[in-house]
């Protein structure tokens, strides 16, 4: 029979010190949503769970800090996030449901490091910074060298994720999550794309063409046309690989290049050779490939989208 | 009809505030003072000998108080073909076989006492496919049964097939196949055993079988060596049934064989996982079909030959292929119909009934094929329906009597509120399909009796108790029998008690299945009702001088038609006739067995008193690049008859839509080697309230002769053309048929591109 010790500490120093106590045979928790679950599949036995609900310290909220202590619920519901995170907005709102993303934290997510996570692939797109702390100090771990393949990270015994640091973008960027699944709600994904891009300039003529009905290839012609340039990309993508990755390759191609529909399919092409995912219940390696084309283009489509008429369409339920 | 005060009204369920509130106890919640919990070992290889079997190390943990194995439980087989033994010895056939069982202090002790029991198996080939196991020189699943196929030869032969394919102008052939679903029931299984000091056996159960349950109970108790015992069903409040809990499982016998043993009380709940791999799902099939039409589009006939993944064993599954009979010789005129069915043992989980019977297998590849004929000939999918639709009065070839029949109704419904005509072809990627369906209404004569009944008692106050034999699993027959002896007793629904859980109070009946309880339990309730209001009246005749035709009982008062001033209160009158010399207290009973008939050995016979028809239509979008389908429209025509609680027959509907689209687009239970690979709803992709597009109820009113107030049978019906709607809409839409269910967005993509390449 499983028993187990409860503790529900006030800040991160008692929550070190208890760790510390149990000499690392005790497990964090903080919604509980992944770790009560392994609990009852007797896939997780610890000594003692210790509850990072009450610790403050993790629940910062603001400008560039989000606390790994924040609820995918208050991330959801923060216009903050929407506007400047779009991507991150889009995973909180389609995480689990209502009743898991109340409790469940953005920290508990990465930690978990399933090569489904949600949050994983906006915060490698949106250039996220993991701050770790311990009893001896404090160090600050790129979200690119955090994962280190399934339910794996770079967080030593004795370490907390505490805060993830995101910098601000200019008004030439914008950023999105699409989700892959079979269900609209209470799934993981098949696959996961996040995409951010910055434009070289926001004042695009054919603005309107983007809500209209007309086929992807016309509105390339007019990216083409007017001349729009990528200046910087970030792609990501989730169950393609041990762990959520970046498909730097596709990334580079996208780079100081004019938009054009040739230039998207090639990158959505190169972010296929540089995913390798596998079969599984939940999908076949094939049709995750050819996700990866599809989702690469539709998320790139996307985030022009949200630069060019920013605050309009935030998340329709059908992209392109 | 004269004026109606509760029938046809959309009165809330009765049972709903307890269970939102969560007052309502299932069987998780119930607890028998001195109980024990049970937990069931299972086999760890799909097809293997048992070696060896060692429980010592069980038994001596402390906290269990008994473990039971194959050798030391009496030798007894249950199922519909009497193949399954409780606890399995010498061989186990599928991964679900039970081989040991413990009975602890506690569910967790219980459950480690199953990880010290000690099994060697040796390994034995196995087969997963019913068509290898159909093989001459396929290894036997049962050695005593001698072959893998079962002895159930179903075979439906009417008319000349021969001639009707050489007249045909246009034959169209293919092959269909469906795939494993499980019910889902939010309430999973469970029961408590519990022995008195005189072996006489109650069992706490959310069975929805619970009269035939007792006597499968009472026959093991024989064998047992408690013969003549008697056994009492009490229901907990039940948590969903479709069709799972219409068989008894080795579950229940291990808890009434540890109650037995440890002389306690032994409750056995089944965790989720359970009741995905041990619970018996509806089977896979395949089926080949062909259907012939003359030029202008008349049917012809119609041939199909069906294979049922049987599973290691047998339960009600090996039965649905007589309800398929039902679409397959009745949906639409078909003259000349040829219909075989094989049941296959394999090493896989075994089947059972599943909202439908049968239906939605046979329904897919009917109407999936009627499509592709209506094509063939050049004839708009929805004309090709109508011109050969069922119509009232008629006799179909299978003998079934058709009463009433709106499936014509059901089919302009659905092509008025799509826009069939206009909308459709005119939008890239978007698609228009329909199917229709036929399915028993009137009860089905599948055992001796096809009854219920009722037993009414009215106290001085006027305030009414109903025992029906009909359970409530949360389709609202508690509601709807309510509605019926509130409507004939003239008294308001909330004085009416309905008492449905419990085998020593309620009178007969045969199970929640077939469509059966608003009909039969309806027209039970409803005889039951009628014999108390005429007792009441002639007791106020008496009293009010007045003859009693003159009379009338509403609001809970008796008052002559006639004469206004001529009126007394029910509940004056019941005490006036209790405090009388020799005293007087109403009591009914009614028991109402439908006139229908069981098949004769053609399988022919008027299997119901009426049947259900209806027609769904739906307007889909595939995503060309992603395979994925999304639901645009979806109108549900119901032929009902009369509805009798319009709100609670448009749940049924929605319910049965719901069910439908899971089965048509996600649902399926991954096997693989006997395996379930995905025994959870993280990976069995039941849908979520937020993929369920608005579902249009229509129904269609025919004032069915034989039903209470009109009503016929509406449980099941909602499932049954949700798939092939779906289908023939995708191809409408991009041109390809998927034929195997579930329609993933894998199949239509992978579809696509092959259709690229031609």
């Amino acid at each position: 029979m499983l028993h187990y010790d409860y503790h529900k500490p006030d800040s991160l120093k008692e929550a070190l010190g208890l760790m510390a106590q149990y000499k690392d045979e005790a497990v964090f928790i903080a919604g509980g949503t992944d770790v009560m679950v392994q609990i009852e599949q007797r896939k997780l036995k610890p000594r003692a769970l210790i509850s990072l609900r009450n610790v403050v310290d993790l629940k910062r909220n603001e400008d560039t800090t989000i606390g790994a202590g924040v609820t995918l619920r208050e991330l959801q519901k923060n216009p903050m996030i929407q506007e400047h995170f779009s991507a991150l907005h889009d995973a909180a709102c389609n995480l689990g449901s209502i009743q898991i993303r109340n409790v469940a934290t953005i920290g508990g997510n990465i930690c978990t490091a399933a090569p489904s996570a949600d949050t994983a692939c906006p915060l490698l797109v949106l250039d996220a910074k993991a701050l770790l702390v311990s009893a001896t100090g404090e160090r600050e771990v790129d979200i690119d060298e955090f994962f280190v393949g399934p339910g794996k990270t770079v967080l030593r015994k004795g370490e907390i994720l505490k805060e993830f640091k995101i910098r601000r973008f200019t008004e030439n960027t914008g950023s999105v999550y699409i989700k892959h699944t079979r269900r609209a709600a209470m799934d993981l994904p098949i696959v996961g794309i996040a995409v951010r891009i910055t434009l070289n300039r926001n004042d695009v003529k054919c603005r309107d063409a983007l809500c209209a009905l007309e086929p992807i290839s016309k509105i390339m012609g007019y990216f083409e046309d007017e001349e729009l340039k990528c200046e910087d990309a970030r792609i990501a993508m989730g169950v393609v690989a041990p762990r959520p990755i970046r498909a730097r390759h596709a990334e580079a191609a996208l780079k100081g290049k004019v938009l054009s529909e040739k230039l998207i399919a090639e990158v959505s092409e190169i972010a296929v050779s540089e995913a390798s995912p596998r079969d599984s219940v939940r999908g076949e390696a094939w049709y995750r490939s050819e996700m990866v084309k599809v989702l690469v283009k539709r998320g790139i489509m996307k985030a022009i989208e949200r630069i060019v008429r920013p605050g309009e369409v935030v998340y329709p339920e059908r992209l392109w | 009809m004269a004026q109606l005060t509760f029938v046809g009204k959309p009165i809330p369920k009765k049972d709903a505030p307890g269970k939102v509130a969560g007052e309502a106890a299932y069987i998780q919640d119930l607890k028998v003072p001195g109980m024990l919990y049970g937990r069931i070992l299972y086999s760890a290889y799909p097809h293997a000998k048992i070696v060896r079997l060692d429980t010592t190390k069980a038994e001596k943990l402390p906290g269990v108080k008994a473990v039971l194995t194959g050798s030391t439980i009496p030798p007894f087989k249950f199922g519909v073909y009497k193949d399954n033994p409780p606890l399995k010895t010498g061989k186990v056939c599928s991964l679900r076989d039970e081989i040991a069982a413990v009975a602890a202090v506690s569910p967790e002790v219980a459950q480690d006492a199953l990880g010290l029991i000690e099994v060697e198996y040796e390994e034995l080939p196995a087969l997963f496919d019913p068509i290898e196991a159909m093989k001459e020189g396929a290894l036997l699943i049962h050695e005593e049964h001698k072959t893998n196929v079962l002895k159930m030869p179903w075979k439906l032969i009417v008319g000349d097939l021969d001639a009707a394919k050489k007249e045909a102008a246009h034959i169209v052939e293919d092959t269909f196949r469906t795939q494993w679903v499980t019910h889902c029931c939010l309430g999973a299984s469970g029961c408590i055993a519990s022995f008195d000091i005189n072996n006489n056996l109650t069992m706490y159960s959310n069975t929805q079988i619970p009269y035939l349950a007792q006597k499968d109970f009472m026959e093991a108790l024989g064998t047992f060596g408690l013969k003549n015992k008697k056994v009492r069903i009490i229901q907990s409040v039940i948590g969903g049934g479709f069709g799972s809990k219409l068989d008894t499982y080795a579950y229940e016998y291990l808890a009434i064989l540890l109650a037995l043993k440890t002389r306690k009380p032994v409750k056995i709940l089944f965790s989720r996982e359970e009741e995905f791999f041990a619970t018996s799902p509806r089977q896979c099939t395949i089926t080949k079909i062909s259907h012939g039409c003359t030029k202008e589009g008349k049917l012809l006939f119609r041939e199909m030959e069906m294979i049922l993944d049987n599973g290691a064993y047998t339960s009600w599954g090996a039965t649905t292929p007589s309800v398929m009979m039902l679409p397959i010789s009745s949906l639409y005129k078909v003259p000349n119909v040829k219909y075989t069915a094989k049941c296959v043992y394999t090493n896989n989980t075994y089947s059972q009934a599943m909202r439908g019977y049968g239906n939605p297998q046979a329904t897919f590849a009917i109407e999936c094929s009627l499509d592709q004929l209506a094509e063939k000939a050049g004839i708009d999918p929805y004309e090709f329906r109508f011109m050969n639709a069922n119509e009232p009065g008629e006799t179909t070839p299978q003998n079934f009597k058709i009463t009433s029949c709106g499936v014509k109704e059901c089919m302009e419904a659905v092509k008025t509120r799509l826009g069939w005509t206009g909308k459709r072809m005119q939008k890239e990627g978007r698609g228009f399909g329909m199917a229709a369906l036929v399915h028993v209404g009137g009860g089905a004569r599948v055992y001796k009796s096809d009854g219920c009944g009722t037993i009414i008692k009215i106290d001085d106050y006027g305030k009414v108790d109903v025992f029906t034999g009909s359970s409530e699993i949360g389709q609202g027959s508690e509601t709807i029998v309510a509605q019926i002896v509130a409507e004939v007793l003239g008294v308001p629904i909330d004085d009416i008690n309905v008492i449905n859980n419990d085998t020593d109070v309620c009178p007969w009946d045969v199970g929640v299945h077939a469509s059966r309880t608003t009909f039969v339990a309806g027209n039970s309730a409803l005889g039951a009702a009628q014999k108390l209001r005429e007792q009441i009246l002639d007791l106020a005749a008496a009293t009010l001088n007045e003859d009693p035709s003159a009379l009338d009982l509403k609001g809970s008062v008796i008052f002559s038609k006639n004469d206004k001033e001529k009126k007394i209160a029910l509940g004056k009158i019941l005490r006036s006739a209790h405090y009388a010399p020799g005293g007087k207290m109403l009591v009914a009973e009614y028991f109402y067995d439908p006139p229908n008939e069981n098949f004769d050995k053609e399988f022919k016979g008027n299997l119901s008193v009426a049947y259900a028809y209806g027609a769904h239509g739906v307007e889909v979008e595939v995503d060309k690049e992603t395979g994925q389908v999304k639901i645009i429209k979806y109108v549900a025509a119901h032929d009902v008859g009369k509805a009798i609680n319009p709100m609670l027959l448009e749940g049924q509907i929605y319910g049965g839509g719901v069910m439908g689209l899971g089965y048509a687009l996600s649902e399926n239970m991954v096997y693989q080697n006997g395996k379930i690979m995905n025994p959870n709803f993280l990976d069995y992709k039941l849908l979520t309230a937020k993929d369920i597009p608005p579902i249009e109820a229509v129904i269609i009113e025919t004032d069915e002769k034989n039903g209470p107030f009109g009503a016929k049978g509406i449980g099941e019906p909602g499932l049954v053309p949700t798939a092939p709607a779906i289908a023939n809409a995708i191809y409408d839409a991009v041109g390809v048929r998927i034929k195997d269910l579930p329609i993933t967005p894998e199949k239509v993509l992978k579809a696509l591109k092959e259709k690229e390449k031609r």
